[in-house]
């Protein structure tokens, strides 16, 4: 769009929206160039950087370098990060894995873990996926120079506490986190499904560690997940250990764990020779190695395809229970599915696509690499909403994965957001006081499907206090819930009776606040030689191009609804702003934000109202053309 | 606040809900945050109306609310303690069937506890069809819709019991 305003910023240096994966085993970041998605490759043209970080005595080491430390310093290494997010020490999960030493639990910090590594040091799951999220942005400015927004995509079922810290992570990496998206939502994105076809999508993700299966519903952009199901100890690196087991019988072993060779360097070159097989027979009908045997004597051992297949059935019937499972909590048989897609690496065994092609009787959609299309979604969802792409014809509508509550009388979750709505939402409900002279009350805010606060994942606890005393049921209590797009919460509490109005905002916290968060910033090494008002200024310069940008279009697109007057009024504060965001001052060009927000909020108001009457319009109409047609 | 208004449509009992759900679909649309332009306030108020939509959607979908929602609305008050008490004879019934499934329950015999399910179903079905006919009949006249009230309480009952069946099969299959 041609435009006098937007040719104040310098397009060379426009910021460039990416897409990040921040994956279990691997990450990797993409951003839409001349209209396409593609991924960038860091400085050894390596796309995957493996999601390790090793803490040693000379600083921070993230991907193969930090992998390759994963054996001879496994507790300074964490490896799979991911699945320590938004957990707490406490958590089946975290105890379940790893060689890992953890720092006591905090009590305020229910959902936190810490891993202590080199010299005591204590970091958080978050400033681990930072540093890999650091590692990235990095790569991307080495291609892009300036790096706008991200998108981070994270699994469907992620938890509210899982979600934020994710979202802070991102924020700790330096990166202005444009919006946290779920996977399969991505990659049904990257296939350009939200435009093509409105219908049921399966999508199916065998990574290196973990299986998911989710179902999706598209409505006209609105992506719904029906269900979610999976394996999260299932994956390529269960393939390997089957070779693995094929090639030690070869090679003299006898069967069973008893039997297996302990020398950990052979064990790790006989995996590593077990992956080898696996991409080999990906092409080639047999792939053929040579190792020392039972003896120590060398000898070559031959896998065929067809003994490969007959190790893996069982693991892909695995997969086969879950997505069964999966349509049937849905609702669906496989005919009704309108398409399958294919992502993670392990989708790339031949086997694993003829398996998926019987249980959903359909060919898969694989034509974009599988370990990329996640990624490549999330950087069509960033140019999206930066504002770059052709933003009205698509809006995608995530849903809230589990519902939301608050605990009431007798430990009864009471629910206020229920699962499955589109975001972002919101929701209220009144309570009163079960006492006389009840002064506080105590509000327990939970996620999750069951019925007890006990079995759900607790998020919050906060007191709503100096209420004056009453007899019981007299004060009203209104709490409210919103849900963001990200599909974060914040939960609002006032008590309405007594006209002493109390608003309490709890954002739940995942071991760091905002001040910890800016203050990690400070230390990191990206912003060593920054002060604070630097990043201020790319921060609000960032914003000030945001908010002129989408205020011409509503400018031009919806010019009928500006009154007499109006449209030089906002033309007048959008070019005081662009004349700001060249300067250094972001104070000023906060005002001005400020400012342009105030001067524009009454046309704001029109275009919602009428938008809203359009939404209410629009299905009358079809109403009226169904019964007539 | 009228949540009939709210998402445009009549206020009647026997809604279309597969097409009130596309509304509030296109609603949600139409109030998302990336739709408007500038900064926060904008998006408060997108969010604060989003909150409002939701909110009538809850209602409406839900058969009990929807009632309270349109008795309220033509001034028969609504709530246990305003409403007069049921009848000693479905009070009774009530207590037999709820014994009736917890001792299905107690036998875990899931196929009798859906059996039961169902019938409740479509008994909540037919007070639905009843009530449908007596809002759409009493033409907004008050005491012609007062003399109904006690379906509220039915349907309440019938919620709960499918509410109690649902935990139980939670229950049961976690056991298996």
């Amino acid at each position: 769009m041609p435009s006098a305003l937007l040719d104040i910023f310098d397009p060379k240096a426009a910021p460039r929206p990416i897409g990040i994966d921040l994956g279990t085993t691997h990450s990797l970041v993409a951003s839409v160039r001349d209209g396409r998605p593609e991924t960038i490759a860091d400085c050894d043209q390596e796309v995957l950087l493996p999601s390790v970080v090793s803490y040693t005595d000379h600083g921070v080491i993230v991907g193969r370098a930090a992998q390759s430390r994963a054996v001879e310093h496994p507790r300074d290494t964490i490896v799979s990060v991911k699945r320590f997010m938004g957990r707490g020490a406490d958590d089946p999960e975290t105890r379940r894995l790893g060689p890992y030493e953890f720092a006591p639990a905090r009590a305020k910090e229910p959902n936190v873990v810490r891993f202590v590594v080199r010299g005591g040091r204590e970091v958080t799951p978050v400033e681990v996926s930072a540093e890999v999220l650091r590692t990235l942005k990095r790569a991307a400015e080495d291609e892009l120079r300036i790096v706008g927004g991200a998108v981070i995509t994270v699994p469907a079922y992620f938890d509210d506490a899982q979600r934020q810290a994710t979202k802070d992570a991102g924020r700790l990496a330096g990166l202005e986190v444009l919006r946290l998206i779920n996977e399969p939502t991505a990659a049904a994105l990257a296939y350009g499904l939200d435009k093509k076809q409105n219908g049921h999508f399966a999508v199916y993700d065998l990574g290196g560690g973990t299986f998911d299966i989710t179902i999706l519903l598209l409505d006209n952009g609105v992506f719904q997940v029906k269900s979610t199901g999976g394996d999260s100890a299932l994956g390529g690196d269960d393939m390997d250990r089957a070779i693995a087991e094929i090639v030690l019988r070869d090679l003299g072993y006898e069967t069973g764990a008893a039997h297996v060779p302990t020398d950990p360097s052979f064990l790790r070159l006989l995996l590593d020779t077990s992956r080898e097989i696996k991409h080999a027979l990906t092409i080639a009908l047999e792939a053929e190695v040579v190792l020392p045997d039972v003896h120590g004597r060398e000898r070559s051992v031959v896998v065929t395809r067809e003994r490969f297949e007959g190790a893996i059935k069982i693991l892909l019937d695995r997969t086969g229970v879950a997505c069964r499972r999966a349509l049937k909590d849905a609702g669906l048989k496989p005919e009704a599915l309108d398409g399958v897609i294919l992502v993670g690496g392990s989708t790339r065994v031949p086997y694993v696509v003829s398996y998926v092609k019987g249980l959903f009787k359909r060919d898969p959609l694989a034509d974009i690499d599988p370990d990329q299309v996640v990624a490549l979604g999330a950087a069509v969802q960033a140019d999206l909403l930066a504002g770059e792409g052709p933003r009205d014809e698509v809006l995608l509508l995530d849903v809230l994965p589990l519902s939301l509550g608050i605990e009431v009388g007798a430990g009864v979750v009471d629910k206020i957001l229920p699962r499955n709505l589109t975001i972002p939402t919101g929701a209220r409900a009144t309570y009163t006081t079960q006492e006389d002279k009840q002064t506080g009350f105590v509000i327990h805010v939970v996620q999750g499907e069951r019925e007890l606060a006990t079995d759900c994942r607790s998020l919050a606890h906060f007191t709503l206090k100096g209420i004056p005393p009453m007899p019981a049921g007299m004060a009203k209590l209104e709490v409210t819930f919103q849900v963001d797009a990200d599909g974060l919460l914040s939960v609002h509490a006032k008590e309405l009776v007594t006209g002493i109005e109390q608003t309490v905002a709890v954002k739940p916290s995942y071991g760091l606040d905002d001040e910890t968060v800016e203050k990690m910033l400070m230390d990191a090494l990206d912003y060593g030689e920054e002060d604070l008002l630097t990043r201020r200024i790319a921060e609000n310069r960032l914003e000030a191009h945001r908010i002129v940008t989408a205020t011409e279009k509503a400018v031009t697109s919806d010019a009928e609804l500006l009154e007499p007057g109006e449209k030089e009024a906002i033309g007048q504060s959008m070019m005081e702003l662009a004349e700001a965001a060249r300067g250094n001052d972001p104070g000023r060009m906060h005002h001005l934000i400020e400012e342009l927000d105030r001067v524009s909020k009454p046309f704001a108001t029109r275009r919602m109202n009428r938008a809203i009457a359009r939404a209410i319009e629009g299905r009358k109409v079809d109403d009226v053309e169904r019964r007539v047609g | 606040m009228d949540p009939f208004q709210t998402l445009g449509v009549p206020q009647r009992y026997d809604l279309d809900l597969g097409a009130l759900e596309k509304t509030h679909r296109e609603l949600s649309r139409a109030l998302h945050p990336d739709r408007h332009m500038g900064a926060e306030t904008g998006k408060r108020e997108a969010l604060s109306r989003a909150v409002e939509v939701n909110l009538a959607w809850r209602i409406l979908r839900d058969p009990v609310k929807r009632a309270e929602a349109l008795f309220s609305l033509h001034g028969v008050p609504v709530g246990e303690t305003n409403e007069p008490k049921s009848s000693p004879a479905f009070l009774m019934e009530v207590l037999e069937e709820r014994e009736a499934l917890d001792d299905a329950k107690q036998a875990r015999d899931l196929a009798r506890v859906h059996a039961m399910a169902r019938a409740i179903e479509e008994r909540a079905q037919a007070v639905q069809d009843s009530l449908a006919e007596a809002f759409s009949a009493a033409n907004g006249d008050r005491d012609r819709l007062a003399s109904h009230i006690g379906k509220l309480g039915e349907l309440r009952y019938f919620k709960r019991f499918l509410e109690e069946v649902s935990a139980i099969e939670d229950t049961l299959a976690e056991e298996i």
